[in-house]
């Protein structure tokens, strides 16, 4: 039984100081294959007597199996260090720049526009929409701007023929859905689109600009309600320390009217240059829908009310972004439109 | 409107508030402020009276003087061309702060001088108040001017703050001093003393004729008097003049136009012996050329208003009068005129003549009803105090002034339904009183009287407004409306085009906006054009005279924009409505050049051609519900001129027109100064909401395992892959089952090896049943099939 001892100690020691994986099977081969050394123990077993044979088969089993754990042992450590090695081939430069899918992004006006309608759904309002080329009756006779009103002189309008021209105001959408809508209540849309006036484009004009304009119409709607939505719509867009104020002002659409100022996002009211030190930035124009507008919609202006507010997607881009020309939004420079990754 | 401080104190008391103060009240009560302006900031100044005034030795044009400042005399050097001995003028003394800089004393030219002599460009005031001798030399002061009086700028009226008052439309009332005084005397809840006016004075018969043969001049007021003299007005007339940037002429002009600033009614006073006779005529439908009292040359048209008298043009209404009959040094009597005319009438003349004024301004705004008569009683007493007037002539009259005086009944409990609030009668009534509405109840109701120059309230909604902007909208409640629930969301469309646009941005495309009106050259090269341009008729420029029919040039100019920058990877979309005689149509364009996705280092890229395009669309269609044999995308028989003739596509769902693709002509890329690798878009989304997006349903997966082969093979070149996978498809049917899942080209090979006028193809076939394992020998026998098929249908050659 010497030998077997000794054979155990030898593979062992092969097996241990053993550093390939290719050499490992040989080791396999030599100890444990079919012609192997374990195997021709096994072999001699017949020569032995028939009692001593159960002792010696279980003694040559167990330097098998030591011997199998000892190769599957080092087979893993083995394996391990040549995953190791290989990693270590594999080292790459961290630092090289990685693969950058160009993510385009939407357009400032675009995602100014989307927030704020996104801002109205989630209060019940509906998206509504109306053509660019507009009929005289919808831009201005429905909003109460009557025939000889200075605001429909050809020098600000852009017009096509005597009926028709491109809308000055997205307060046209409006009118056509107080048609649609008269008498049926509630009316809760807000109105996005494109305008025209007839301006010199500069710094801070264009002849092409975007409006959003927002129209309530209902039983007791009040000026308060005007004021509520509009202080929800303040410190969505400028952030939640945002206050408003109305002052009053002028608009043939609406009665009472208030142009509406927020407070300034930048220097939190204490004044700064972009709100001219004032503390507060006019951002809306807004007011109750005049009776005239109601009633010409064929709703009666004794029963229901409503208000309506208009805002300059462009002045709120400018003024959330600090951009300092509006001129930028339409020349589409790469580089400008690579900015608005994201509103904020 | 211009006003000034001082001015508003002389009808009500302003001592107790600053300048700023009173323009935040008066701002806040809806009349916006818009600059305060102090007319001069100089300190350190005294009237003085000049002693002697001696030439300089060393200076042919300064003098030195004597000063006396009252309890001193001082040198002072001036280089004024107008000093003189015995002026009364306005000292800067030592340490006076001036816009210049601080007077200090010290040498000039050998000789002390200690101080300065002002002008008043030189104490800061704005050279446009000033009349042109004001601003060459100093300030010579009357007379009487007090010498050592310490506070020269309050004695000439220049410690004032001139208010620069934006008004909204409906109170055009407020251009009119008298009116701005109600309105201030309303906001600080204080006394208001304005002129009283004697309307019924006793006056002298008139044979004075005036008559009208239009309707654009509904009223007219006009006066004789026999006689007037001409002199210089009162200082404090000049002042209040100087102060609004009106320059003094004499008592009758400067009358004419400050009972204009006061009442808000203009007034015109001819030299009554100049004209023709004692007649005068409204007319239009004239036409001939006018010389004007700015001794211009005008033309009249049919449809301006014009004063006559014995036929002869004497003036053009609410514009000018006529050079012959205006006022002059000699003129002894006076004819006044207070009329009102058709306010689209003056502002279409102002216009055509580019004449404004401060009359035709106000004529254009319209003119309170009661103007005219408190105009001229304004006048008259004004003429009889400052230029000693007799023979006042009765009143000629022409049509009316047709003034109702307007009552409101108003609601408190409405009042305050419309605003959300809960304001008490008290308060309300409070404020009507400042207003000088007259409340009164009436049952239970507030009955008002609305001053004749508030015509802009006639609905209760009107006094609602007066009631909030006066109690102050910070008393306003802030609440959200309580409406029966409403569901918010967006459309179809509006829905599509968010999808569109995240789409497109996510695969690395940029959104851009540009003009709707575009150019007679951006015109021509719509894309899919409707032939039926809309112009508009009052365009501004050559640049924007059009309607769009095609977004495409647009983005191609802003392509060009960003090529000039040396910007040569670009992906521009954009969707937008463009238009042609009655049609609207939404689409979508889209542009590209270079490369959109890129990594160099990694030798990764892709580039902008023909293929991308169409992989996007065959993205993109999927994304929304369109793919499949629905999708059909066939060579471009729409346009080629625009488009390059073989590289460019038409696409269709089912039967319809989506829109067309592919590189853009290279004629056209020259044109924008385009590289030729430009590839663009133009789809109609109206053919996308107009056609029901596929459903989007589960097919089962099959459990069974896929088997791919790759075949090879020669064909002619002009042989489409299309023709190819189609006679391919035609012969995966196994047991009535569709066993070809997928083919795809992965190579196309022409060159060395390949036969001139042929191409190779390889592709990839995979088979898979859902019902069972394929076997070998099936798969063979496709195989063979497919073979066979493409030999016949199209003569391939298959590659060894």
């Amino acid at each position: 039984m010497e030998t077997l001892a000794s054979i155990k100690e030898e593979g062992l020691t092969k097996i241990q100081a053993c550093s390939d994986l290719a050499d490992l099977q040989q080791i396999r081969v030599l100890y444990l294959g079919k012609k192997g050394i374990i195997q021709d123990f096994m072999k001699q077993m017949k020569d032995l007597p028939k009692e001593d044979r159960p002792a010696f088969g279980q003694q040559v089993n167990e330097i098998k199996g030591i011997l199998e754990e000892a190769i599957e042992c080092q087979k893993n450590t083995l394996e391990v260090q040549k995953m190791e090695e290989k990693m270590q081939q594999e080292k790459i430069d961290i630092t090289l720049p990685g693969f950058r899918p160009q993510l385009g992004n939407l357009h400032p006006l675009t995602l100014v526009q989307q927030e704020l309608e996104d801002l109205f759904i989630g209060l019940g309002y509906t998206v509504a929409e109306g053509p660019e080329v507009e009929l005289d009756l919808y831009n201005f006779e429905r909003a109460n701007i009557p025939q000889g009103h200075p605001a429909r002189d050809m020098q600000d309008t852009f017009y096509i023929d005597c009926e028709q021209l491109l809308r000055t105001h997205t307060t046209a959408i409006q009118t056509r859905q107080l048609e649609k809508h008269a008498p049926s209540l509630p009316v809760m849309v807000i109105c996005p689109g494109k305008v025209y006036r007839r301006d010199d484009d500069d710094a801070t004009h264009s002849h092409q600009f975007t409006q959003m304009e927002g129209l309530v119409i209902g039983e007791r709607v009040s000026m308060s309600d005007l004021k509520g939505t509009l202080e929800f719509m303040a410190k969505k867009m400028f952030g939640d320390k945002r206050v408003i104020r109305f002052r009053p002002s002028y608009f043939q659409f609406t009665e009472p009217s208030v142009e509406v100022d927020v407070s300034c996002h930048i220097c939190n009211g204490k004044g700064c240059s972009v709100c001219k030190e004032t503390g507060w930035i006019e951002v809306l124009g807004a007011g109750m829908v005049h009776p005239h507008v109601l009633e010409m919609a064929g709703y009666d202006s004794r029963k229901v009310s409503g208000f309506a507010f208009g805002v300059g997607v462009e002045r709120v881009a400018m003024l959330k972004y600090g951009i300092d020309d509006i001129r930028h939004f339409y020349t589409n420079d790469i580089r400008f439109l690579k900015t608005f990754t994201r509103f904020e | 409107m211009i006003i000034t401080k001082n001015w508003l104190h002389q009808y009500l008391d302003l001592s107790d508030i600053s300048a700023e103060e009173l323009a935040q009240r008066i701002t806040s009560a809806g009349l916006e402020v818009e600059s305060i302006e102090r007319m001069s900031n100089a300190t350190n100044l005294i009237i003085g009276e000049v002693v002697s005034c001696e030439d300089h030795p060393d200076s042919d044009h300064l003098h030195i003087c004597q000063v006396n400042i009252g309890d001193t005399v001082e040198q002072i050097v001036c280089g004024a061309p107008n000093v003189a001995a015995g002026q009364k003028v306005i000292v800067a003394r030592v340490g006076a702060q001036l816009p210049g800089g601080e007077i200090k004393a010290g040498m000039i030219r050998g000789q002390q001088s200690n101080g300065m002599l002002c002008s008043l460009l030189e104490l800061g005031v704005d050279p446009k108040r000033l009349r042109e001798e004001q601003m060459e030399g100093i300030e010579i002061l009357e007379n009487e001017a007090p010498v050592g009086h310490e506070d020269p700028l309050a004695y000439l009226g220049l410690n004032d703050f001139v208010f620069d008052i934006a008004l909204t439309p409906n109170r055009r009332d407020c251009m009119a001093a008298w009116s701005m005084a109600l309105e201030t005397a309303a906001i600080l809840e204080k006394e208001i003393h304005l002129p009283q006016l004697h309307l019924d004075r006793p006056m002298e018969p008139t044979t004075f004729k005036v008559k009208s043969e239009t309707t654009k001049c509904p009223f007219y007021l006009g006066k004789v008097i026999q006689s007037v003299t001409v002199k210089p007005s009162p200082k404090w007339m000049k002042d209040i003049l100087m102060s609004v940037g009106i320059k003094s002429i004499n008592n009758l002009v400067d009358i004419s136009n400050y009972v204009m600033l006061e009442t808000g009614q203009p007034l015109h006073f001819y030299d009554l012996d100049a004209l023709p006779s004692k007649e005068i005529t409204i007319k239009d439908q004239q036409s001939y050329t006018y010389t004007a009292l700015d001794g211009n040359d005008y033309q009249i048209e049919p449809e301006d208003i014009v004063l006559t008298s014995e036929g002869k043009p004497i003036g053009i209404a609410g514009i000018m009068g006529g050079n012959n009959s205006k006022i002059s040094e000699h003129t002894k009597s006076i004819f006044i005129e207070a009329a009102t005319f058709d306010p689209v009438c003056i502002r279409n003349t102002s216009r055509r003549l580019n004449i404004s004024s401060d009359a035709s301004i106000r004529f254009q705004k319209g003119i309170e009803p009661l103007a005219p008569f408190k105009a001229i009683a304004r006048a008259l007493q004004l003429l009889t105090m400052y230029a000693e007037a007799t023979g006042l002539e009765e009143t000629v009259q022409c049509g009316s002034n047709h003034y109702v005086p307007v009552e409101i009944d108003i609601s408190l409990e409405r009042i305050n339904r419309l605003l959300g609030t809960n304001f008490e009668d008290y308060e309300v009534f409070g404020i009507l009183n400042r207003l000088k509405f007259s409340p009164r109840r009436n049952r239970n109701l507030i009955r008002v009287s609305i001053p004749s120059y508030r015509g802009d309230l006639c609905l209760e909604e009107d006094i609602a407004e007066e009631i909030i902007r006066f109690i102050g909208y910070d008393r306003l409640p802030s609440t959200l409306p309580t409406l029966p629930a409403t569901v918010g969301a967006l459309d179809k469309r509006q829905s599509l085009r968010r999808k569109l646009r995240n789409t497109l941005t996510n695969l690395g495309y940029y959104e851009a906006q540009t003009y709707t009106l575009i150019s007679e050259r951006l015109k021509e090269d719509a894309l899919l054009p409707f032939h039926k341009t809309v112009q508009v008729a009052s365009c501004m420029s050559e640049e924007h005279k059009f309607i769009r029919e095609s977004i495409l040039p647009s983005l191609l100019d802003c392509m060009s924009y960003n090529k000039a920058r040396s910007i040569k990877d670009i992906a521009l979309f954009e969707i937008s409505n463009v238009y042609a005689q009655d049609i609207v149509e939404e689409r979508l364009a889209i542009a590209c050049s270079g490369y959109i996705q890129q990594s160099k280092w990694q030798k990764y890229q892709v580039e902008a051609d023909f293929y991308t395009m169409k992989g996007l669309i065959e993205s993109l269609l999927p994304a929304i519900g369109f793919e499949g044999t629905r999708v059909c995308i066939k060579e471009n028989d729409q346009d080629i001129e625009h488009l390059h003739p073989y590289q460019s596509a038409t696409v269709y769902i089912g039967k319809e027109l989506l829109g067309i693709f592919g590189k853009l002509h290279p004629q056209l890329a020259k044109k924008y100064q385009l590289s030729d690798d430009t590839i663009v878009a133009e789809l109609k989304l109206d053919v996308l909401l107009s056609n029901k997006p596929s459903r989007v349903t589960f097919k089962p997966i099959s459990k069974y395992p896929s088997v791919s082969r790759d075949l090879a093979f020669i064909v002619s070149e002009d042989i489409n892959v299309q023709d190819i996978v189609q006679s391919i498809q035609k012969q995966g049917k196994l047991q009535k089952e569709q066993v070809i899942q997928d083919i795809e080209v992965f190579d196309v090979y022409t060159g060395e090896h390949v036969e001139e006028g042929k191409k190779s193809i390889a592709l990839s076939i995979q088979f898979q049943s859902n019902t069972r394992t394929l076997k070998d020998s099936e798969i063979q026998e496709l195989y063979d099939r497919i073979m066979d098929a493409l030999k016949n249908d199209i003569n391939a050659v298959l590659r060894g």
